[in-house]
């Protein structure tokens, strides 16, 4: 039960990572992106074939997953400027199959017994996952803190602006071309980095793993954790995969048929998304700049709904 | 603020039965019943393989628990899905091993998370039996890992042989799916073939889940080739054999176990006529095969087992065997009983594990005359011959 | 050695299998037309109506082998599998998207996969995993033209697929209600104004796009089969295919589902490359296209205004 609930904090940390990625993209510039299994895909290969093909070391590989995802986040970045809304969209998913396809046709059984990350001779085992969570969630810390940066700096208003109107940005001497390829770009190599850690803990990579599914997914954990809101994003995350592997936690998916745990898990993505459509630490527009304080906040919410709010 | 209230109430609920179960968790590795996992894909585009794989491995375990259990003992068989992806199946491993403390597990069904779990398997020191993992690496992983399904080698060895020397063929063409089974059986076949003195005139690849093949048939149409290989799981070989009738074909078709699935009769009907497939070995005058085909479909609904399935059953009843010998739920001398496991008589002939957890036994070829298979007999290739069994 | 008639068969296959994506498409742009979101589970109405129709078409038919009866069998089980799917529809809107209405874009998006995996889990759970053959209506015996083959069930598809085109874009220009949906479209707030039922609208395109699903999904069940996850990919072409034709446009759906199908079955021996790379030639002439008509083929170039 621990050990299994230790699994899902890594999978939420892999995932999490990508849903910081998806949300610099998305959440901050304002775009719809589809892609980010594809992202995830180089990054698992990266580090596949750093690793294995070429015998280097787990921290050499890290860099550059981040590096190579980077580069396809740029050159994706970088022709789909034309595209706005869904055609963007379907062009990134496009994009994200055809990772996914090429990867196949070059192999379809992928990668498998990839040396595991090592550190000053500690080995990094999926049965020691302690160890491993300190790993992944260490590295979330890290982009926690330096995606909170970069959007409080003035690189990250400038992306805001973006995402809330493109041509008053462009008048106000912003360079949409360049915000919105540099956070394609970072948002592709932190997906990437997320691809180097799900390699290491699962040691195979397989190219089925990378379906249109995963992207979605990850654009579920930031819409659901409320987009622009790091903290959300990686609540979001958790969430999403707690849902997930819930019945296996608790025991419920060896009593129930495997397909009520997945139609669950559907029904509470629509609950969720009617009780709260901006997301669970989403901006309440209504109520900008909440003069109360976290206790009354806490306080007020188990309080009953008086006539008049209702 | 209702909203919020919910949510947090969901949450409590959630975190309630979590330690709620926390309490009830030690009984499931009880000393009355020894506990067998299962890992397979139970939802998605593959399901068909894993449920029809669990089911035939809960048939057995009831059937070895109506038969008084081991030792008075009962067998508990617990399922779980893999999603058919990697995390899905480390997932489902996590929980198998480490919270219901399984003996052993069967499974995966595809080769991608057999690989990932054979790995954990063989660190934990934990045995897995695969009824359908059948990359030839997937048993280089190291002890604890076995299967009862041939490798790939295997039969595609036998499968060029018979073509070459049996049927006579010398040019002949590929239509595979880019998946791990039939792309092994394809290019083995076609190594060997070639190696032969035959000539393997178009490698055509598809993806899985494709349902248009019309374009790889056209140009199969256009080369010399006299009889076509389709190495594929059961949809995709029904579509093919269907479409090569809409575009006029009339080339013999050869394919693999994938085949041996009853299922493909009611999706492709008469189009089976004459497909030559090498499939499982039946032993001869055992009726353990009919039997267990009849008790899975009476069991579920009328729905027929195909090999994988077989191979499901089989694998179950050498655990428990070992199981039995072993006389403990100790995975060490459950994994040295089950390499023991000596001219194991199941529902596909007799089994023998090699050194590496590979499946030993001869490979069955057999003719579909209209909607039945019949059974051409079982084949080893022999110094570079091919040879008849029985 | 691929002669001009090959080419010809792979183009005839391409036309075949892209009016397979047409129909779809179709349903995929009216929803997009009015509420301008993806309604990632219209596959999976599509595979509802897929099995809806295999059940009563297997129902009525008994143990009949009248080839007359079969035919009338076939077409009432496609008019019920529509009613059947136009109600489901209308129902999805009503509790999964309607709440949604005014919130951010994506939350309807992520409601629509929420309501996709309940429904293809729940075909799954009910019906079982393996695929299902649909009984030909009529006698499917390929017919040869030139050396080009072609069956009856692929003619059918196409000629439906035209005719739906045709239904709806009279539809949509020439009645009240069309009149309705093309404001609402535009609008929605000031066509409340005018009096329009926007609601109404709304749950009637819903009702037309899941009914189109449903015969979309009984002509690929010709094709594909019948299974639970078969709306998943299908689905998502009939998207690329009404993104590439211009979303929101019926002329452009049917236009992109041709492209997507021509290109996926010619596209591979003519650059020769392996077959299984055809979703890739697809995917990759998608971007392209939108690269270079940004709003898809058909697409109206909307220019911002400041």
């Amino acid at each position: 039960m621990l050990n299994f609930f230790q699994l899902i904090i890594i999978y939420a940390g892999i995932y999490a990572l990508m849903a910081i990625g998806q949300n610099c993209i998305t959440g901050n510039t304002g775009m719809l992106s589809l892609c980010h299994a594809g992202f995830f895909c180089i990054g698992s290969y990266a580090t596949g074939i750093i690793c294995k093909t070429l015998g280097l070391s787990f921290w050499f590989s890290l860099p550059v997953a981040a590096l190579c995802s980077a580069a396809v986040g740029f050159l994706i970045g970088v022709p789909t400027l034309r595209l706005k809304g869904d055609y963007l969209c379907i062009a990134t998913l496009g994009l994200g199959e055809i990772i996914r396809n090429i990867a196949t046709n070059v192999n379809p059984v992928g990668m498998m017994a990839i040396p595991r990350a090592e550190l000053f001779g500690y080995q990094f085992s999926s049965r020691n996952k302690i160890t491993f969570i300190i790993l992944v969630w260490c590295f979330v810390l890290i982009a926690y803190f330096l995606f909170r940066q970069l959007a409080h700096s003035r690189i990250g208003r400038a992306m805001i602006a973006v995402r809330e109107d493109e041509v008053a940005a462009q008048s106000n001497g912003i360079n949409v071309a360049k915000y919105k390829i540099g956070s394609f770009t970072l948002g592709a190599a932190i997906g990437g980095t997320a691809g180097c850690f799900a390699t290491a803990y699962t040691l195979t990579v397989q190219p089925g793993s990378y379906t249109f599914m995963v992207s979605v997914m990850v654009l579920c954990m930031v819409v659901l954790g409320g987009m622009g809101n790091l903290k959300g994003v990686i609540l979001g995350a958790f969430i999403i995969e707690f849902i997930q592997y819930f019945p296996q936690l608790v025991g419920l998916s060896s009593v129930i048929p495997a397909q009520a745990s997945q139609i669950i898990y559907g029904l509470v993505l629509v609950i969720m998304m009617i009780c709260r459509p901006q997301g669970i630490l989403g901006r309440d527009n209504y109520r900008y700049g909440d003069p109360r304080s976290l206790r009354e906040k806490i306080r007020d919410s188990f309080k009953r709904p008086s006539k008049k709010e209702a | 603020m209702r909203k919020t209230l919910a949510l947090v109430l969901v949450a409590l609920i959630a975190m309630f039965s979590v330690f709620a179960n926390g309490g009830s968790e030690s009984t499931s590795a009880s000393s009355d019943t020894y506990t067998i996992g299962f890992i397979g894909p139970l939802t998605g585009d593959n399901a068909n393989y894993g449920i029809r794989c669990s089911n035939a491995a809960r048939l057995a375990i009831d059937e070895i628990n109506a038969a008084g259990g081991i030792d008075g003992k009962q067998l508990a068989l617990i399922a779980e899905n893999s999603l058919g992806t990697v995390d899905g199946a480390i997932a489902a491993y996590e929980k198998l091993v480490y919270s219901d403390n399984v003996c052993a597990i069967i499974g995966p069904v595809f080769t991608s998370p057999a690989l990932a779990v054979a790995q954990r398997c063989y660190e934990d020191g934990i045995v897995m039996i695969s009824p359908s993992a059948t990359h030839k690496d997937v048993t280089s992983v190291g002890d604890y890992v076995y299967r009862t399904v041939p490798s790939d080698s295997l039969q595609s060895e036998v499968a060029a042989h018979y073509f070459y020397e049996v049927l006579g063929y010398r040019n002949i063409a590929c239509l595979y799916a880019m998946n791990d089974y039939s792309q092994g059986l394809a290019t083995g076949v076609e190594e060997i073939f070639t190696e032969l003195g035959g000539t393997v005139s178009a490698m055509e690849t598809c993806m899985v889940g494709d349902k248009d093949f019309r374009t790889q048939l056209g140009v199969i149409a256009n080369t010399d080739a006299e009889a076509i290989y389709i190495p594929n799981y059961t949809v995709e070989d029904a579509q093919i054999l269907e479409q090569a009738y809409q575009l006029g074909m009339d080339l013999p078709f050869l394919s693999s176990d994938g085949f041996s699935d009853p299922e493909i009769y009611n999706l492709a009907g008469d189009f089976t006529d004459g497909v030559i497939y090498v499939g499982p070995a039946q032993a001869e005058a055992s009726t353990l095969l009919a039997d267990f085909q009849e008790a899975y479909s009476a069991a579920y609904d009328g729905d027929m087992p195909d090999s994988f399935a077989t191979n499901a059953y089989d694998a179950t009843y050498i655990l428990a065997q070992a199981i039995d010998r072993a006389g403990s739920a100790d995975r060490e001398l459950i994994n040295q009983e089950v390499k023991a496991t000596n001219d194991f008589n199941g529902a596909n002939g007799i089994i023998n594990f090699a050194a590496n957890g590979d499946m030993v036994a001869s490979q069955g070829v057999y003719e579909v005359h209209g909607t039945t298979p019949v059974y051409l007999g079982s084949f080893q290739v022999v110094d570079g011959h091919i040879v008849q069994v029985d | 050695m691929t002669t001009l008639i090959q080419y010809l068969q792979y183009l005839l296959n391409g036309i075949t299998l892209g009016a397979i994506y047409a129909l779809i498409a179709l349903g995929y742009t009216m929803v997009y037309g009015i509420l301008k979101f993806i309604n990632f589970a219209h596959g999976d109405i599509l595979m509802v109506g897929a099995y809806a129709g295999l059940f009563i078409f297997t129902f009525l038919l008994g143990e009949s082998t009248n080839a007359a009866w079969m035919l009338i069998a076939f077409f009432i089980a496609m008019l019920l599998s529509m009613a059947f799917c136009a109600l489901l529809g209308m129902f999805i809107e009503r509790v999964a998207y309607k709440p949604l209405r005014n919130a951010n874009r994506l939350a309807p998006l992520l409601s629509a996969i929420g309501v996709s995996f309940i429904l293809s889990n729940g075909a799954a759970w009910l019906f079982g995993a393996q695929s299902r053959r649909f009984p030909y209506p009529f006698d499917d015996t390929p017919i040869s033209i030139a050396g080009l083959a072609i069956t009856p069930h692929q003619i059918l598809t196409v000629l439906v697929s035209v005719i739906m085109m045709v239904v709806l874009t009279v539809f949509v220009n020439k009645t009240r209600m069309g009149k309705a949906m093309r404001a609402t479209s535009l609008d929605q707030s000031t066509s409340e104004l005018m009096g329009i039922d926007v609601n109404k609208v709304i749950s009637l395109t819903f009702a037309i796009g899941s009914a189109l699903a449903a015969v979309g999904g009984i002509l690929a069940a010709f094709d594909f089969r019948v299974y639970a996850s078969m709306g998943t990919m299908t689905g998502l072409k009939a998207f690329v295919a009404a993104v590439i034709g211009g979303i929101g446009n019926i002329q452009g759906a049917m236009l992109g589902g041709l492209l997507l199908g021509i290109l996926e079955s010619i596209g591979a021996p003519l650059f020769g490359i392996p077959s299984a790379l055809r979703d890739t030639i697809a995917f990759a002439a998608l971007i392209i296209i939108l690269l270079v008509k940004p709003d898809g083929i058909l697409g109206k170039n909307e220019r911002e205004k400041v």
